[in-house]
């Protein structure tokens, strides 16, 4: 309960001033900050026409696809690169060089290459997230800990039963986190390629409305991916818990 | 039949002088329970993880029955200092685990791991996660674990060095107890003088780097054995001052 109450005031707060600024004083026009009830007014209308719905659903379809697909690639190749010294040395230097890379800087050629649409979005997610979940799933797998290899071993495991029975299920702890890094990624870009690449989805839903003069519902844009990113983070802070051993 | 043939370990290997083990000449009989006492750093702990194949010695080799070990073996069991059971496994699935990667059929895995889990008194715990154990149980499920691969040897390092006085002399007990009920080699590794009489046939005395072996004491007491008579106490001052001599 005080946990709550002490997370509500700063939001209730800003709330509060951000009435009092936009709503009786008067000296910050709508275009410029809608106040907190133009808002609420976008939210209705966009709730009504089903707008927000679509555009949710769209975008969320979109973090899942591309974040599957990042977890296919990136897990098995991170558990491959923790497990092999070998498979590490050989693929470090990509990894290396394209990591740093802003996965934004990848939307002229996901466009390029896919068009406009799912393909390019999903492209675009899968660069900026497979990285942070293949290299917490490589740092799991070096970091289990030793003795728990060696007792595989001693029970007459072999190489493959104890990467499969020991290594494995040993870092599924660093894999969540990858992957609860990776969503939040996933999400920033998302909405980044559909501001440019896309004719729908959150993305679209912020940059069309601001263009438009429309605020309110750039605003309501910005918080639904907000919840969404809040309600990710609490689902993998569970399962994150779950495999804490 | 373990044969250590003038076995050394050095971990620089071309500079002299760093060797933590040196000319170590062993030979450990079928069932015999053998423990090794030496200072913290006499690099008994590698003696034991060379025999384990978990390790390999810079010069000799070690023999088991005519064959030289080159790796680990579900033929010798091992069991750890620290706590080393697999935290997303029951009781009785982290006992299973040797048989399972032996692709035994589930009803026969269980059956023989249930039997071992009684055999440590651990029954009533066969769904309980790790986690929710003490240290004491921890160390019986991994000599389950262990015993459920029905080892020619069983190597043990330390295992019981974390754990109260108390509950330190009752698992000695049981040990000895499985000892003899399963007539299995054991290599018993520890610092403590006392718990080396207490269980031991033999026991070998290691000296400070490099580890060399500078005595062998035959305990001929009888079992279960009673740490107050005056043989014990005797064997005890000659071990420990043999002990701090090194030191």
């Amino acid at each position: 309960m005080r946990k709550i109450f002490i997370s509500m005031i700063l939001p209730v707060s800003i709330i509060i001033i951000w009435t009092i600024l936009t709503t009786f004083t008067g000296l910050i026009p709508s275009y410029f900050l809608p106040s907190p009830f133009e808002v609420l007014q976008s939210f209705e209308t966009l709730l009504m026409n089903g707008q927000l719905v679509q555009d949710t659903s769209l975008t969320l379809m979109r973090v899942v696809i591309g974040l599957t697909v990042s977890a296919l690639v990136g897990i098995p190749l991170g558990i491959l690169m923790g497990w092999s010294n070998t498979v590490k040395d050989f693929s470090s230097l990509m990894v290396g060089i394209f990591r740093p890379i802003p996965p934004i800087a990848w939307i002229p050629f996901a466009i390029l290459w896919f068009g406009v649409g799912l393909e390019s979005a999903i492209f675009i997610i899968f660069v900026g997230s497979v990285f942070p979940i293949l290299i917490n799933t490589m740092d799991g797998v070096k970091r289990v800990d030793k003795v728990l290899l060696e007792s595989a071993y001693t029970l007459g495991a072999s190489n493959s039963q104890v990467l499969r029975k020991v290594a494995v299920p040993a870092s599924l702890p660093s894999i969540v986190t990858g992957l609860k890094v990776g969503v939040g990624v996933g999400l920033m870009c998302t909405v980044a390629a559909e501001m440019i690449g896309s004719n729908n989805g959150l993305g679209y839903l912020i940059f069309t409305s601001t263009s438009m003069l429309d605020t309110g519902s750039a605003i309501v844009g910005m918080l639904t991916i907000g919840v969404i990113g809040l309600g990710a983070d609490y689902l993998f802070s569970r399962i994150e818990k779950d495999v804490s051993w | 039949m373990i044969t250590l043939e003038n076995i050394t370990k050095s971990f620089i290997q071309e500079e002299r002088g760093h060797n933590i083990l040196k000319n170590i000449n062993l030979k450990v009989n079928k069932g015999e329970f053998l423990c090794i006492v030496g200072p913290s750093g006499c690099g008994k702990t590698t003696l034991l993880r060379m025999i384990a194949g978990l390790d390999f010695p810079t010069n000799g080799q070690i023999i088991e029955d005519e064959t030289k070990i080159l790796g680990p073996s579900r033929e010798r069991g091992y069991v750890f200092q620290q706590y080393s059971l697999f935290p997303w496994r029951n009781v009785l699935d982290n006992v299973a685990f040797g048989l399972e990667v032996k692709g035994l059929e589930k009803e026969e895995i269980y059956q023989k791991a249930r039997k071992y889990l009684e055999m440590v008194g651990l029954s009533q715990y066969e769904n309980s996660s790790p986690k929710e154990l003490s240290g004491g149980m921890k160390q019986r499920v991994a000599i389950a674990r262990s015993l459920v691969n029905d080892p020619q040897v069983l190597l043990m390092d330390e295992p019981f060095s974390a754990l109260d006085v108390q509950t330190r002399h009752k698992l000695q007990d049981e040990l000895v107890r499985i000892w003899s009920e399963e007539q299995k080699t054991i290599i018993f590794v520890t610092h403590n003088v006392d718990e080396s009489i207490f269980l031991a046939d033999r026991v070998v005395v290691l000296s400070h780097k490099p580890g060399k072996i500078i005595k062998t004491f035959n305990i001929n007491l009888k079992r279960i054995r009673d740490r107050s008579t005056p043989e014990f106490l005797n064997l005890k001052k000659e071990i420990t001052s043999l002990l701090e001599i090194e030191l």
